[in-house]
């Protein structure tokens, strides 16, 4: 060993651990012209024959993918894979194929999602759908009257409720996992995952009979904020913990060793050096509940008119109103429908874009 | 963090908790940390207090007769539709899900694979209101025509047969829609599964000759086997659970239970039957009844989910 390194004083030791890190170069698996040539064969020959059948036959179009194109493509990989590296790579031509297919499969579906949402919901999009109510309003109004400024209202109403409730909540489950270590850590984790598991529907049943069915809570926004505290809260305890985690020792040890106690500790420094973690895992609660129509169906009802007072009255939120729309036989009233599915999907996408810039601007592994 | 390193810990810390603050501030946090233990004891104690007299009126046919007119509710076909429904979805969404992830790992490359991370992230955020209105406007319309067509190519299998002509409402579409909400879902934890396999375990494949498949099979599967069944099983358990998505493209049908039929209409979901049920619940024993099928719905997840937990946690650390 000694007498390789003494050989080897010239090379960089620096390089090492990046080297390691490396994947082989492989060299004899080089793509050569000829390799090329036949990948791109393999993939023209059925695209190319699929494209005459599509337009001159009249077989339906998703047997033509499914009996026609899928069969021709893999045995014309297989061809290409046993033409080029042996037969033992035929397997991999399919694995490939497949692969491919089922990420073609994927993005399909989100591109229909996202152009569906966001063309159809576009033709109902104005100032008055942005900012009204739906007070006055039948199924039947056309389009320019009526909005879901009450569901926005509502929204941010019961996810603010459930927010106050569940992010502390969340956070202190994580301290006691991370900074109290108590005997019970494996247990409180082992229930936070079992939470995480609740369906959105049960956490509104269990609302309903705790709360409305005994009499002490309306239908109202703060019952449907509970429901959602119950659904957000695994979801912070779990995000809080892992961010928690990532906070230097040093930093504790640091803290105490200048005499300050455990508390102080915690609230003055581990959590702030943690904080854009710790506002992350917020807004992923949010962004796990904000959708969820279950617990509001139960919990919540709905309302036409703009509600503030969270206690007393029953309350419209997006999710509601959306699904309030679906399936009427107005036309006008399904148009309502893709517009607010329009604006919780922008309400959607802002948060996923804050979560993925917050945890790229925070501390890395 | 190792076992001794917490007990030295927890050790310091009861020295420095001699302070009254860090006493309030511990009991505080702990009492805290005990919250989901309260609320998992509450759902089961108080939708388990409902169903007792339930179960006391309905007696045991509650859970083994499928009907729903009063005096009599049972609630068989919805306890098999939410079952069948998620098999089909997992026969759709375990193949794609594990072919998704194989892609973005071993044959992406690095740029394509991080967008691909991202979308398939954007995925699982869309709310499931808005994966059922799409549904039920665009996708529905196409899974007929597909069902059509499945009926009259492989209508001799008894799972394809259709005799009303009528195709909408069918388990297989809402099966089709729970496929799609579980694929982002199964994905994030089989593509983190499958890309903690050591690179060293890969290189030695590779270096021995192995192809993607051979490596695949022998090497990538088999070591990250407990984390992409229990990605599967948290899969499961959502698709047991969710409700809007499926109210909007499956139609309710108590009796006759429908057991295999995939394409014919109607079939049960219990987290849909409370929803649709509980708008026209006719009074507080109708709501009762509700809360008893919440009661079932919760203890299946419950157990679907523990297990998963189990087998994610003990891989994990045996990845470690």
């Amino acid at each position: 060993m000694s007498a390789t390194t003494s050989t080897t004083t010239t090379f960089d030791d620096s390089r090492l651990e990046e080297l390691a890190q490396q994947r082989p170069q492989a060299p004899w698996g080089r793509r050569t012209g000829s390799f090329r040539t036949i990948v791109f064969l393999a993939v023209l020959i059925p695209a190319a024959i699929i494209t005459v059948m599509w337009f001159y036959t009249e077989i339906p179009k998703p047997i033509l993918m499914i009996a026609v194109y899928l069969p021709l493509q893999l045995i014309a990989s297989m061809i290409a894979a046993i033409a080029v590296r042996g037969t033992k790579s035929a397997a991999d031509a399919i694995i490939i194929v497949l692969a491919i297919g089922a990420t073609i499969f994927s993005l399909v579906v989100l591109v229909s999602l996202l152009w569906s949402i966001i063309t159809k919901g576009l033709q109902a999009l104005s100032t008055a759908f942005l900012f009204q109510n739906n007070e006055y309003i039948s199924p039947s109004t056309p389009l320019g009257y009526g909005g879901v400024g009450h569901a926005v209202l509502g929204t941010v109403l019961i996810v603010s409720i459930s927010a106050l409730i569940a992010v502390p909540l969340g956070v202190m489950t994580a301290v006691y996992v991370t900074e109290v270590r108590g005997r019970a850590v494996p247990y409180v984790r082992f229930f936070v995952q079992a939470m995480s598991g609740v369906p959105s529907v049960v956490a509104g049943l269990f609302i309903l009979t705790v709360l409305i069915l005994s009499g002490v809570l309306n239908q109202s926004a703060f019952a449907a904020g509970l429901a959602y505290a119950i659904l957000m809260l695994p979801t912070v305890a779990r995000t809080a913990e892992e961010v928690l985690k990532l906070v230097p020792e040093d930093l504790r040890t640091g803290a105490l060793a200048l005499g300050s106690t455990r508390a102080r500790t915690v609230l003055r420094v581990v959590i702030p050096a943690a904080k854009t973690g710790i506002i992350t895992a917020a807004i992923l609660g949010v962004a796990r509940v904000v959708g969820e129509t279950a617990p509001l169906l139960l919990t919540a009802l709905k309302n036409d008119r703009t509600v503030l007072n969270p206690f007393s009255d029953p309350i419209s939120a997006l999710p509601t109103y959306i699904f309030d729309n679906v399936a009427q036989p107005y036309p006008d009233a399904v148009t309502r429908a893709w517009g607010a599915a329009l604006v919780l999907m922008i309400i959607v996408a802002v948060l996923f874009v804050l979560t993925r810039t917050l945890s790229a601007r925070g501390p890395r592994k | 963090m190792s076992q001794t390193d917490t007990e030295t810990y927890r050790d310091l810390q009861s020295a420095a908790t001699s302070h009254r603050g860090d006493r309030v501030f511990n009991r505080t946090i702990t009492a805290a940390a005990f919250t989901a233990l309260v609320v998992l004891a509450g759902i089961t104690v108080f939708l388990g207090l409902q169903t007792i007299p339930v179960l006391q009126t309905q007696g045991l046919s509650f859970l083994t007769t499928s009907i729903w007119a009063p005096p009599d509710y049972g609630i068989w076909g919805m306890l098999y539709g939410s079952v069948l429904l998620s098999v089909i979805a997992l026969c759709i969404a375990v193949p794609a899900s594990l072919l998704l992830s194989v892609f973005m790992v071993f044959l992406a490359p690095k740029g394509v694979s991080k967008v691909l991370t991202n979308l398939v992230d954007l995925m699982a955020a869309i709310p499931s209101v808005i994966i059922g209105l799409w549904a039920f406007y665009i996708f529905d319309p196409v899974s007929q025509e597909w069902q059509q067509l499945l009926n009259q190519y492989l209508g001799w299998i008894p799972i394809f047969q259709n005799e009303s002509g009528n195709f909408s409402g069918t388990p297989f579409t809402a099966g089709f829609v729970l496929a799609i909400m579980m694929i982002p879902i199964v994905t994030s934890v089989t593509r983190e599964v499958l890309g903690r396999t050591p690179p060293e375990l890969i290189n030695a494949a590779e270096a021995l000759g192995c192809s993607l498949w051979t490596m695949l099979r022998y090497v990538a599967l088999p070591y990250g086997r407990g984390g992409l069944v229990g990605g599967v099983m948290l899969g499961l358990g959502r698709a047991l659970g969710e409700t809007i998505a499926v109210f909007f493209v499956l139609k309710i049908v108590f009796d006759p239970v429908n057991y295999y039929n995939i394409i014919e209409s109607g079939g049960g979901s219990v987290a849909t039957l409370i929803v649709s049920k509980f708008g026209e619940a006719s009074g507080p024993y109708e709501v009762q009844l509700l809360l008893a099928a919440g009661f079932f719905l919760f203890m299946m997840t419950l157990v679907v989910n523990v297990i998963a937990n189990l087998i994610v946690n003990r891989t994990g650390r045996l990845q470690k």
